[in-house]
């Protein structure tokens, strides 16, 4: 039992907290680059849309764990710039996380249905007018439910730091169990692994429900009906 | 000439000249001009494809004509140096689909382009918002969502909306056509209500009743082009085209007077 | 945020006091390798190699910051010069030294085959009878097996990110052997009442230390000579008694009762104490 309140300490400690900064902070940057994007891929002129469809594509194509690396050895190698490990990983996947989110917000803007930027321009509204006071609300409500799948893999794609040496809540797990083997068995292994998917299980459980409030607080009564007021 | 036709204006609100407009393959507008005088209510009607709501469209620059002119008073709005948002402003649009903002209140829908658009501060939009709202009958509904209204309910208040923006003219693209039956009625009072007092309407509608009731002038309209036009009782009694008056009684048939 | 352990910055903090400007190299290690370089129940980082390295930089007046690093990578990130010192158990290969430099060796090492108790597997049969052996990726042992194969004899090679995923197959009867260096072999089978050394195969590896290529930071002089120090002081053989065929709990202890002293400047009385309380 010592040797499970132990470990857990342990996980809590010194892993948790990078994984849970890794995770906000590539969310928080892949939305101040993603946005910009899915916004220039719906209204920017065609260079800037096909650019931005590039951008989406390279992005969500590669895998996280070769941009990782990239950033890391690439970057060190070709260009002699040498990031810590905790910013490779935070870059590498916060670029990625930017693809995803632009799909995203890209998809709920798009599904904003048309007469509602004609009703807008119709009372006079400017274009960004109508884009800022009619479009965004609805697109940000729109895309709260993919975005809460978003934070969800990108959790668990923070583990993929381990392979640079962050210290993050796999690899912390990792020393813990391979310690632990010689102590207590290698049926311990087992035992650490559960004990870090219940605290990757619980951060998500706790991410999901926050962002489950969020979207209860900004739901516009009847908006999932729309359908049925048509007629 | 009726009572509404010595009463208006002898202003032209609304001169639309030589409007064309091709999607493609099809030539929907050959060629089409219509005026309003202020004050003025007119029903287009015609078989459907005819290009009744692009007309309309064309008139607000929703869809931008190929050829022709528009003017809204003496401003010509289809000229590239004129703010088309300036225009849309001083020119209503009822949608069919009625197109309320869903995010957004009833009071919110009504007060947001008053004060977006024409600047003006929150209390005093408020309070011509509940004002648009109680003249389509709905002030306490003002804190309801569209998705909470009934169809009739969520095209009063976008012509409450419309009204708030104190419009030149109201162009209306067949207001009622995606309603229930029992909801046309609520919807067809308020317009004739407006046109009572004095609003100059253009409105596509088979709605016939309304248009005996109010417009000073139908227009028919076919294959692109205005076929005919005049007083209601004229087109229904002595329409100069055959087509015209075979038009008219379909439509009284399959819709009621 | 970062990863250094609390004993890398106790330690910095105590070489303040005999070097008033110290130079800090950042090593990496595969810290899942008892007895040569793992992590205890609290994160502290210790072993056999990482202790090695420890007084090395004491005895020459250079910090270090030790980053637990995925074993994949370690040759690479040493090479390019991103981490300055690799000290993770490694043997001396030609391949390796394209893109390392290593030092002379430090240590000598076997690889042994586990088997299960109730296979009645030998060393020679567990490798020509079609059986499947695991073992870690790039390591030496996994080298071996793969020469076996190519050489057409009548052996399966499973791979494994980590050595202890391998053992775990092993006790749960998935695969027939494992190979690895011979101290962590032992020290397995000791903790595993399942799990037995079948034997030994003399490979003669020689472990050696390493850094990018070219030695840019002329390390490899401080090593080697550290080593030689070490050795004169005795302290070499007392750590090798420390950490070799010990009990790790035991070892633990007698790790924290000590690192005092080393962070002191005293590398000999850091070993003796080391190896006494280790063996009691």
């Amino acid at each position: 039992m010592s040797t499970i309140l132990q470990s857990l300490n342990l996980l809590i400690t010194r892993g948790l907290p990078t994984t849970i900064l890794l995770t906000l902070g590539l969310l928080a940057l892949g939305l101040l680059l993603g946005f910009p994007i899915a916004f220039l891929q719906v209204y920017g002129p065609r260079p800037v849309r096909w650019f931005c469809r590039g951008y989406e594509q390279v992005f969500r194509g590669v895998p996280a764990i070769v941009l990782i690396l990239l950033f890391h050895s690439g970057l060190s190698r070709t260009f002699h710039i040498l990031l810590p490990a905790f910013v490779s990983a935070l870059l590498a996947l916060a670029l990625r996380s930017s693809a995803y989110q632009s799909q995203i917000f890209r998809g709920a803007i798009q599904s904003v249905s048309e007469g509602q930027m004609l009703a807008a321009r119709s009372v006079g509204m400017s274009k960004v007018r109508a884009i800022r006071h009619v479009i965004l609300p609805q697109a940000f409500r729109l895309s709260i439910p993919s975005w809460t799948n978003e934070f969800s893999s990108v959790l668990k794609d923070t583990s993929l730091a381990s392979a640079i040496g962050v210290l993050e809540l796999m690899k912390q797990a990792t020393l813990i169990f391979t310690r632990v083997q010689f102590i207590r068995g290698a049926q311990w292994i087992l035992v650490i692994l559960i004990l870090v998917a219940l605290v990757y299980w619980i951060l998500t459980f706790v991410g999901n429900t926050a962002l489950g409030y969020l979207e209860k607080r900004t739901r516009i009564p009847g908006f999932e009906m729309k359908g049925q007021v048509e007629r | 000439m009726d009572a509404q036709q010595h009463r208006a204006l002898s202003e032209l609100v609304l001169r639309v000249e030589g409007v064309h407009k091709t999607y493609g393959d099809n030539h929907v507008l050959r060629g089409v001009s219509v005026q309003m005088r202020r004050g003025e209510t007119k029903v287009i009607i015609g078989p459907s494809g005819t290009g009744k709501s692009t007309l309309l469209r064309c008139i607000n620059q929703l869809t931008t004509p190929d050829e022709g002119h528009v003017w809204l008073g003496d401003c010509e709005i289809t000229s590239p140096k004129e703010d088309i948002n300036c225009a849309r402003a001083k020119i209503g649009f009822v949608f069919q689909s009625f197109n309320l903002f869903t995010h957004l209140t009833a009071l919110n829908n009504v007060r947001i382009a008053p004060m977006k658009v024409n600047k003006m501060g929150k209390a005093e939009a408020t309070e011509l918002a509940m004002m648009e709202l109680e003249r389509v009958g709905l002030a306490d509904k003002a804190e309801a969502y569209p998705a909470e209204l009934s169809g009739g309910q969520q095209q009063r208040v976008s012509i409450a909306r419309a009204l708030a923006m104190s419009p030149q003219l109201i162009l209306f693209d067949e207001p009622t056509s995606a309603l229930d039956p029992e909801l046309i009625g609520e919807v067809l009072e308020v317009m004739i209500a407006l046109a009572k007092e004095g609003m100059t309407m253009l409105a596509v509608t088979h709605e016939m009743g309304f248009a005996r009731a109010v417009a000073d002038e139908i227009i028919f309209m076919e294959g692109g082009l205005i076929l005919e036009q005049g007083p209601p009782e004229e087109l229904v009694q002595n329409p100069k085209h055959a087509r015209t008056g075979e038009f008219l009684n379909k439509i009284t048939e399959l819709y009621g007077e | 945020m970062k990863k250094a352990s609390l004993v890398i910055l106790a330690l910095a903090l105590g070489s303040l006091a005999f070097s008033a400007v110290a130079e800090t190299y950042k090593v990496a290690s595969d810290t899942t390798w008892p007895p040569f370089e793992w992590a205890d129940a609290e994160g502290n980082l210790l072993g056999f190699d990482l202790d090695v390295m420890r007084c090395i930089g004491v005895l020459q007046g250079f910090e270090i910051e030790i980053t637990s690093y995925d074993w994949d990578i370690i040759f690479d990130d040493v090479g390019s010069g991103r981490m300055d010192i690799g000290a993770s158990g490694a043997t001396i290969t030609d391949a390796r030294e394209e893109k390392v430099d290593f030092s002379t060796p430090y240590w000598t090492s076997d690889q042994a085959i586990l088997v299960h108790v109730d296979s009645g597997l030998n060393i020679v049969t567990a490798l020509a009878g079609g059986y499947t052996v695991g073992a870690q990726v790039e390591t030496t042992g996994a080298g071996f097996v793969a020469e076996l194969i190519e050489a057409g004899i009548d052996v399966n090679l499973t791979e494994y990110t980590l050595y202890p995923l391998a053992v775990l197959d092993l006790i749960n009867g998935n695969i027939d052997a494992v190979i690895q260096d011979e101290p962590a072999s032992v020290a397995s089978a000791t903790a595993e009442p399942l799990i037995q050394v079948a034997g030994v195969i003399k490979t003669n590896e020689n472990f050696g230390f390493f850094v990018a290529e070219g030695d840019p930071n002329g390390l490899l002089a401080l090593i080697n000579d550290g080593v030689a120090q070490l050795k004169a002081l005795g302290a070499y053989d007392n750590l090798i008694a420390a950490y070799m065929g010990t009990d790790l709990v035991k070892v633990e202890a007698a790790w924290k009762a000590s690192i005092g002293l080393l962070e002191g400047g005293d590398v000999a009385g850091f070993a003796a104490q080391l190896a006494e309380l280790a063996n009691q």
